[in-house]
């Protein structure tokens, strides 16, 4: 959106390393950006084991366990196993129904992953690149989790070798045609994408067919060069995973003319590899990592790029990613300790996301489901659906291009929220915190409100509750007023030491609901109030 | 004695006797043209985009050239016998009965070749271009954004008031329309169901100059404008009507046309409407293998087909077909020829469609001229600028200034007719001037109504789209005044036609098309 009034760009463009103070707002910054909703715990570790140990920490990807069948009408793996190796049943009918079955397991999972409450970027690394390749769910969700694990495996990995193996990943030749595209009939589907969205960028049209980066002469001989992959054992009953193919028979062998945009050159015919050939070339053009460093800035930082910006601090993520022969990792540690990183011009400059509104509340409140797996698969499937209605449905982003929040300018993040959206997220604060929460099978998860208060620096203290709570939920200091309002609310107006009785005869006799009801009640309400505040809809 | 002399050159041609008009000044001319407003400041627009490329080749198909387009796309071309036959040359996709109803009754017009000058294949360029009606990609503003700029200054700070306390625009669903991009802020009022009640809590924030104020700014405007412009909605569709049977509830934009009718006639002042069909880029598996004229695509057009067709039927029964227009878009077309997966890859330009029952015309343009030769990557090209789609409208049925149009777009803007057979009521004294055809499209008969200065020696002829004459009208001398001069078609082949009037001191003439 452009501002009313010219608005205050960042004083420092260092890249160099922050040396600054490091007290709850950066760290709780750092940690804001780079997770899904940090408790108040976490941001205290953060504080005292220091930027660069924190960051380290940050950059480390922990191993996940695979989905596993909850519901019995998967029909082939047992209830508690993993299905991802498993066949389908032969007969179509009963196929589908395992089909819906796994892809139900893995909306559930996903969400199972974001609401872990590990000190890393991986989920929000994670989405990174679901929101990059922008690939849907496909109809065989052992594709689908293959895919989405390519993308988590190596989310801080070498970029250039993400692509090569999306390129030819079973999930993605279905998404964008890969899996058609043959000598007879090229599909330009994926070639384009691969240059438009993927790893060049589309630049302004400077003459026909011409975008600045690549022409459309360069999109029609890509689909050539990635002519003869087909996909094999989609939903079969003897095959434990449908595979990428490579078919020489419908493999265009001619020799494909690029344009000067890559220096005229050649691609010659080279089977099953002339793909990767092909990514070799685009990745020597030095705008492939401009490309990719703007749009990790726009997701991690700010939308803004301005002149200035572009200038440095663009420039010199990319001239680290090429230093490092397109290793993403050393890229982001850079970006996390930098000066410009912490700039307090930055805080709060990004719109919550969907995905970032739900796990900032369950996991900054170290709230799970802790039923049974049938139980908490159904929870963490009506949080998938919540995300669904605020726009953000986590595997099917709404285009190739991803959503539209992060990268639509000028509004950018601010697309997120609308009159409609406003709305569901007030309705959902309501949901997680006042009323029920998410209901199945005679149990009931919401915002573990007691656990949360019990996990501030001082509880029985409301000035510090209530100081701590916009330290975890909002990304700047909120103004007297609101915190009045806030604190109001948490001791039912009355005097502060009446908070403190309740909150102690709490801890005195915690099982006892007599006592424990009443604290519970006035954090869920200062939580709703936080919830449906401004300042929480920005991190 | 001009009467006698006129009355006896009446049987010379197939005319029935024209009328002389000027002492009832025009009572005989179609009641429509008097039900309409005496301004635009009531009408609405509707605007449903077809996201994702629409394959124009399957939708109005081209029937002169179907021996080439078997060449081109034989895995999907429609089957010869199953397209629906408006005219000689131009049929509908089989699942377009309902489109094909609202042509029929001059309800729907087509501009042929919509597209814009050197197209870029890209979904997400050309879904910006479409949506700031600008070539340069350093706009950010959207086509009606900049409209409502213009004129209602100060938004969103001033708005809603008492002189517009409704949204100017609303955009049905979740998402707010890039058309209506302001400079700051979006003009468009997402709604997803009109009969929710909102009632937010807000609490004013200020700006202070950062990124971060910018955005509590916006955001309590947003919470602020929910809770306003939420009660005007409610109001309205709780105050509204709908009444046609026709509606599919299973149908997603027939549930939202209807709730834009229910707004509508509840009373919602807001000017434009907008609606999304998601789906059109069929890149793979665009028709069933065994019947083209099933699968996905069909199932978007007979969504398309369907809701249109109802909403123009509930318009008509609300009695507010004269203040609601709709138009179609799409980012572009499709390739003309096929590929291997039953589908079609991106390409140029497309027709696009009008409908209500204002439309100017049947079909404007001509078919896409398709050979046998398969060239890579071909699209068709583009012969209407959208910019010139996009400005006709504002000028026909918004009665915007063409100074202010012009300033709306980077080129030199030309006009067509697309929504301007209602504009009679309105300048009243402008279309005196000028000849008018009605019905048009025309099934057996149709009337021309030929306004006279002086009594004069007049030349009236029927021509085909290459100038051969077809029918002679009328020859002879006609009277000072407005005359209606009635014209039997029925022997005429279905297409377009040009009616020529040619008298001494001026040469005009106006199309229409005949239609089954």
């Amino acid at each position: 959106m452009i501002p009313n009034q010219p608005i205050e760009e960042p004083v420092s463009l260092s890249m160099s390393p922050y040396t600054g103070p490091c007290t709850k707002a950066q760290a709780a910054h750092l940690l804001r950006r780079t997770m899904f909703g940090a408790t108040n715990q976490q941001i205290l570790s953060a504080v005292s084991n220091g930027m660069a140990a924190t960051v380290s920490s940050l950059l480390q990807l922990p191993s996940v366990s695979p989905p596993v069948t909850y519901d019995p009408a998967d029909g082939i793996s047992a209830v508690g196993t993993t299905w991802i190796n498993s066949v389908y049943p032969v007969n179509a009918t009963a196929a589908q129904t395992t089909e819906t079955t796994r892809l139900l397991s893995l909306a559930a999972w996903s969400m199972q992953r974001l609401n872990n409450q590990q000190l890393s970027i991986v989920e929000k690394m994670t989405l990174f690149w679901i929101n990059h390749f922008g690939a849907t769910a496909t109809f065989d969700s052992r594709a689908t989790y293959n895919y989405h694990m390519l993308l988590r495996n190596n989310a801080l990995g070498n970029f250039k070798q993400l692509v090569k193996d999306v390129t030819i990943d079973p999930c993605m030749l279905l998404f964008l045609n890969g899996a058609t595209n043959n000598v007879f009939s090229p599909n330009e589907n994926y070639a384009r994408e691969l240059l438009e969205l993927f790893t060049i960028g589309k630049g302004p049209q400077i003459g026909p067919g011409d975008y600045s980066h690549y022409t459309e002469e360069d999109v029609a001989a890509g689909a050539k060069i990635l002519t003869g992959y087909i996909v094999d054992g989609l939903r079969s009953d003897t095959m434990t995973s449908p595979v990428a193919t490579f078919l020489s028979l419908l493999h265009d062998n001619t020799n494909k003319q690029l344009s000067y945009h890559f220096g005229n050159a050649t691609v010659s015919s080279a089977g099953a590899t002339e793909y990767s050939n092909y990514i070799d070339i685009i990745f020597q053009q030095p705008q492939v990592a401009t490309y990719i460093c703007t749009k990790l800035y726009r997701y991690f930082v700010n939308y803004d790029i301005t002149p200035a910006v572009q200038a440095t601090v663009i420039q010199e993520m990319a001239s680290t990613l090429i230093a490092n022969n397109y290793s993403i990792l050393p890229v982001m540690q850079e970006l996390l300790t930098s000066q410009h990183f912490y700039d307090v011009a930055l805080r709060g400059s990004i719109i919550r996301g969907p995905i970032e509104i739900l796990f900032g509340k369950l996991n900054a409140t170290s709230s799970a489901p802790t039923f049974n797996l049938e139980t908490n698969a159904n929870m963490y499937l009506s949080t998938y659906f919540f995300g669904e209605t605020m726009g953000q449905a986590y595997l099917a982003p709404p285009s190739v291009a991803g959503w539209s929040a992060y990268y639509q300018a000028p509004a950018f993040s601010q697309l997120w929220v609308n009159s409609t959206h406003i709305k569901t997220r007030f309705d959902l604060a309501a949901y997680l915190t006042i009323f029920t929460g998410i209901a199945f099978n005679n149990q009931n998860f919401k915002i573990n409100a007691l656990a949360f208060v019990n996990g501030l620096s001082v509880p029985s203290d409301p000035v510090i509750v209530i100081n701590d709570i916009c330290e975890v939920f909002c990304p700047k200091p909120i103004n007297a007023i609101q915190k009045a309002v806030l604190k109001s609310i948490l001791t039912g107006g009355l005097p502060d030491f009446e908070w403190t009785v309740d909150y102690n005869a709490y801890l005195a006799d915690p099982t006892n609901i007599n006592v424990s009801t009443p604290v519970r009640q006035k954090v869920e309400q200062v939580l709703f109030r936080v919830f449906v505040m401004p300042e929480f809809q920005t991190i | 004695m001009k009467r006698r002399k006129f009355l006896k050159n009446v049987s010379l041609a197939s005319v029935s006797a024209p009328i002389l008009l000027n002492d009832i000044k025009l009572q005989g001319i179609a009641k429509k043209l008097f039900d309409v407003p005496k301004s635009a400041e009531d009408r609405v627009l509707v605007i449903i985009r077809l996201n994702g490329g629409n394959d124009g080749l399957n939708t109005v198909i081209p029937l002169d050239q179907y021996d080439q387009l078997v060449v081109q796309r034989p895995n999907i071309i429609i089957e010869e016998t199953a397209i629906l036959p408006l005219t000689a040359e131009v049929g509908f996709h089989p699942v377009m009965t309902g489109m094909k109803n609202m042509f029929n009754a001059g309800k729907l017009g087509i501009i042929q070749n919509v597209g814009y000058p050197e197209q870029n294949r890209s979904h997400f360029r050309s879904m910006d271009i479409w949506s700031t009606g600008m070539l340069n990609p350093n706009e950010t503003r959207g086509w009606l954004g900049r409209h409502f700029d213009a004129n209602y200054p100060n938004y969103p700070e001033d708005y809603p008031n008492a002189t517009y306390p409704d949204p100017f625009a609303i955009s049905m669903g979740f998402e707010v329309s890039s058309t209506c991009q302001g400079l700051m802020a979006n003009f468009s009022h997402a709604v997803s169901d009109p009969f929710a009640t909102v009632n937010l809590i807000s609490s004013a924030q200020v700006n202070d100059g950062t990124y971060f104020g910018d955005h509590m700014a916006y955001l309590s405007t947003l919470i602020e404008q929910t809770n306003e412009y939420g009660d005007q909605i409610n109001s309205a569709a709780n105050a509204g009507n709908t009444l046609s049977t026709l509606y599919d509830s299973n149908n997603p934009i027939a549930v939202q046309l209807r709730y834009v009718a229910q707004m509508i006639s509840g009373g919602l002042k807001s000017k434009v409407y907008i609606l999304n069909i998601n789906g059109f880029d069929t890149h793979d598996g665009q028709v069933n293998p065994t019947n083209h004229s099933t699968g996905v695509h069909a199932d978007l057009l007979k969504t398309l087909s369907d809701a249109v067709h109802a909403f123009q039927d509930d318009l008509q029964l609300l009695n507010l077909e004269h203040r609601v227009a709709g138009m179609t878009f799409s980012e572009f077309g499709r390739q003309i020829a096929s590929n291997a997966s039953d589908g079609t890859d991106h390409g140029d330009a497309a027709p696009l469609f009008l409908f209500g029952a204002c439309v100017s015309s049947g079909i404007m343009g001509q078919n896409p001229t398709v050979t046998n030769q398969i060239v890579n990557q071909a699209g068709i090209p583009m012969q209407v600028d959208f910019r010139d789609v996009y400005a006709s409208v504002l000028k026909d049925w918004f009665q915007v200034d063409t100074t202010e149009i012009q300033t709306l777009f980077e080129h030199s803007v030309t006009y067509y007719p697309v929504l301007n057979s209602c504009n009679l009521g309105i300048k009243e004294e402008d279309e005196l001037q000028s000849l008018l055809l009605y019905p048009n499209p025309a099934t057996t008969s149709t009337t021309l109504r030929l306004p006279m200065d002086k009594e004069e020696r007049v030349s009236i002829r029927i021509v085909d789209i290459n100038g051969r004459e077809v029918q002679s009208v009328y020859e002879g001398e006609l009277a000072s005044g407005v005359h209606a001069i009635h014209m039997d078609v029925a022997n005429l082949k279905y297409g377009n036609y040009v009616v020529q009037v040619q008298r001494k001191t001026k040469n005009e003439k106006i199309q229409f098309i005949r239609v089954q």
